[in-house]
């Protein structure tokens, strides 16, 4: 009991962000957008016997199952599913930045049988020292592109991946933009711009008013008499 | 010999040159599927067959937008291709994880630019869901029956640049006029002709006033006996039939394999629509058919999209008459969750305040939760995958948008077709570039 006072009073003041707010409990059960179709449990219980430890966490919320998987057997377990559970159709697939310290990315797959009428998620962790995931396009041909959007977006390499290039941005490009560190204005310089003039030199900075430089103009300005 | 050996990129090409130099060589390495097509000590059968590569888009207007085709040809047959998108990148994704959640739904408008409104009730369903927020049901009935319209105006489109891409520049402007009717309708509704932003999370900006009603009532009579007109002239119309028939042919197995969606998918025979497959909104209280022919070819696709005009004009309908019976706000009366109304921000201190918070913070879904909500858009599964960290805007929203994953499949679509077909082709997978790069 003292120790707990002494820890509260060391601690520093913060504003409690893991405040849960009251409809939090409707959000979980009761969600008036729950689908039939997310109720998987039969499956998720045969994936757990099939391949035991492999499936880590299993959660449940607004009726969406997701199962956390390990890394290694992600690409097993999505062809178990195809074959045996007639989850042949891959409605999506994408990264997230956690941001913490062990397991900062994760991927997900939204995988549909489209015969049974049954959605569910598998999720992947992956450590920022490895960044790399086992490619499901041999399983789905569909990841190919969502594939290439993740890695794109977040630095992920899917290993096995027939064409890994970057999606959106250009190959020149050499940041990952859906990181947490990245600044949403931007990197200066990071992208060749066209000219401001007819004439001119590729520009480096898509905000150069931003960082002080004045644009070019290809036409001498009066001065303003405030100026002078 | 090459197009990779004999070119210096980084020379040749202000911009990007690794980009393009990656480009070229997914095209050199892939395999293809045109065989016989030269000598076996590779010289060309004929000098006319000369192979070429040729860069269409990204600023062609039958690419729809800034789609960039880069196509091999052996004489008119397209013997490999790639596609390069990206161009019209935004980085929405990035911009919604640093904007509120009702900020960012004006975002979405800017996504599928053709059919706005799906894209509202989209993400305000996704938010819905992951903060557990009930949607009074004369909100659902609104939302539903202006998701129609929009579904006929995004139809609309797609048959008046793919009639137009095939030829028929007369095709365009009437189902430009068609479009005009919903767009008054729209302005009616919402405010604003294209991007409508009428949706809110927790219902809808406003309710429905009578003169938008009869402006609905009055398309809904009308735009019936329209179509039929456009039907005599194109369902047996040899042109357009001839344009159509067999090209882009794919088997059930493969557009399931190719995680197509939409009438993509349903136009070979798979009947996956998100409408029936988890009912969202109230359609299941609705009776619509979902057509679903097997043939699999530019054709089918074209009969989909044009019964489906017919079946929204059906849901509008019972829309229309469910809607006086159904009373009631069109917004959760809950100020903490949903906007207050416009009254109640002008004369109550409260309304003041709560109306300021929800511009401020909004709605903050619990900590580390995440949902996905689909919707059956105009072009197919629209969904949004959210994840919260317990404040005021989400932490990861994940954007499944139809063109993206439909154009994935139009490479292989496009191989082995002839160069006349491109255009046709591009036009049966309707995609739209704003939602495609994100």
């Amino acid at each position: 009991m003292s120790e707990k006072t002494t820890n509260a009073h060391k601690a520093p003041k913060t504003l409690p962000f893991d405040f849960v707010p009251q409809e939090a409990e409707t959000a979980v059960k009761n969600n008036p957008h729950a689908k039939a179709t997310t109720e998987v449990d039969d499956v998720l219980d045969a994936l757990s016997s099939q391949f035991g430890d492999a499936v880590l966490e299993r959660s449940v919320y607004a009726g969406e199952r997701t199962a956390l998987v390990a890394l290694k057997s992600v690409q097993d377990i999505c062809q178990w599913l195809k074959n045996e559970q007639g989850f042949t159709y891959l409605a999506d697939l994408g990264g997230a930045d956690r941001f913490t310290e062990d397991d900062r990315y994760e991927v997900f797959y939204n995988l549909v049988s489209i015969e049974k009428g049954k959605r569910l998620r598998l999720m992947v962790r992956v450590d920022e020292e490895s960044m790399t995931v086992p490619s499901v396009c041999s399983v789905f041909p569909a990841a190919n592109w969502n594939e290439r959007e993740a890695w794109d977006m977040f630095g992920l390499r899917f290993e096995g991946h027939p064409d890994l290039r970057r999606m959106f941005m250009p190959e020149d490009f050499e940041y990952h933009p859906l990181r947490k560190e990245f600044p949403l204005l931007g990197i200066p310089g990071s992208m060749p711009l066209p000219p401001q003039v007819p004439t001119g030199e590729l520009t480096g900075d898509p905000y150069p008013a931003a960082h002080g430089s004045k644009t070019p103009k290809s036409y001498q300005e009066v001065e303003s008499e405030d100026e002078a | 010999m090459s197009i990779i050996d004999n070119t210096n990129f980084a020379e040749t090409l202000k911009f990007w040159p690794r980009h393009n130099e990656a480009l070229y060589r997914r095209l050199e390495s892939k395999h293809s599927w045109v065989e016989g097509s030269r000598n076996p000590d590779g010289s060309h059968l004929d000098p006319l067959e000369n192979e070429m590569i040729l860069n269409i888009g990204p600023q062609h207007p039958a690419t729809h937008g800034v789609l960039r085709c880069v196509v091999k040809l052996d004489g008119e047959t397209i013997e490999q291709c790639v596609l390069d998108i990206g161009y019209l990148h935004r980085g929405i994704e990035k911009i919604a994880e640093n904007k509120t959640y009702q900020e960012f739904m004006p975002y979405t408008d800017r996504m599928d630019y053709l059919s706005p409104y799906s894209n509202n009730v989209a993400w305000c369903l996704a938010v819905e869901k992951l903060a557990g927020i009930e949607v009074p049901e004369r909100a659902q009935w609104i939302r539903m029956m202006m998701s129609e319209i929009a579904r006929i105006s995004s139809h609309l489109i797609w048959m008046g640049v793919g009639l137009m891409d095939a030829g028929a520049v007369s095709m365009f402007l009437w189902t430009f006029q068609a479009r005009e009717d919903i767009y008054s309708i729209f302005d009616e509704v919402a405010g604003a002709r294209l991007t409508v932003s009428h949706s809110r999370i927790g219902g809808v900006a406003s309710d429905l006033n009578e003169a938008g009603i009869s402006l609905i009532k009055n398309f809904v009579a009308d735009f019936p006996s329209v179509l039929e007109g456009w039907e005599k002239l194109l369902n047996r119309n040899r042109i357009w039939i001839d344009r159509n028939v067999g090209i882009g042919q794919l088997s059930a197995e493969d557009v399931v394999r190719m995680g197509m969606t939409g009438p993509n998918l349903r136009g070979s025979g798979v009947a996956h629509d998100i409408r029936r497959f988890e009912p969202y909104l109230k359609y299941n209280e609705v009776d619509f058919q979902i057509p679903i022919p097997t043939e699999g070819d530019a054709l089918a696709r074209y009969f989909v999209r044009l019964d489906e005009m017919k079946e929204s004009i059906k849901i509008i309908n019972q829309c229309l008459d469910k809607l006086p019976s159904v009373k009631g706000p069109v917004r959760t009366n809950d100020a903490k969750r949903s906007y207050p109304s416009k009254s109640e921000v002008f004369y109550s201190m409260e309304g003041l305040i709560h109306d300021f918070m929800y511009t401020d913070t909004g709605i903050a879904p619990p900590k580390g939760a995440s949902a996905y909500h689909a919707i059956e858009a105009p072009k197919g599964e629209l969904g949004f995958y959210l994840q919260s960290d317990g404040t005021g805007s989400p932490w990861r929203a994940k954007m499944n948008s139809p063109s993206f994953t439909n154009l994935q499949a139009l490479e292989t679509m496009m191989e082995g077709g002839m160069m006349g077909d491109m255009v046709v082709l591009i036009g049966t997978i309707d995609p739209v570039l704003g939602e495609a790069d994100k």
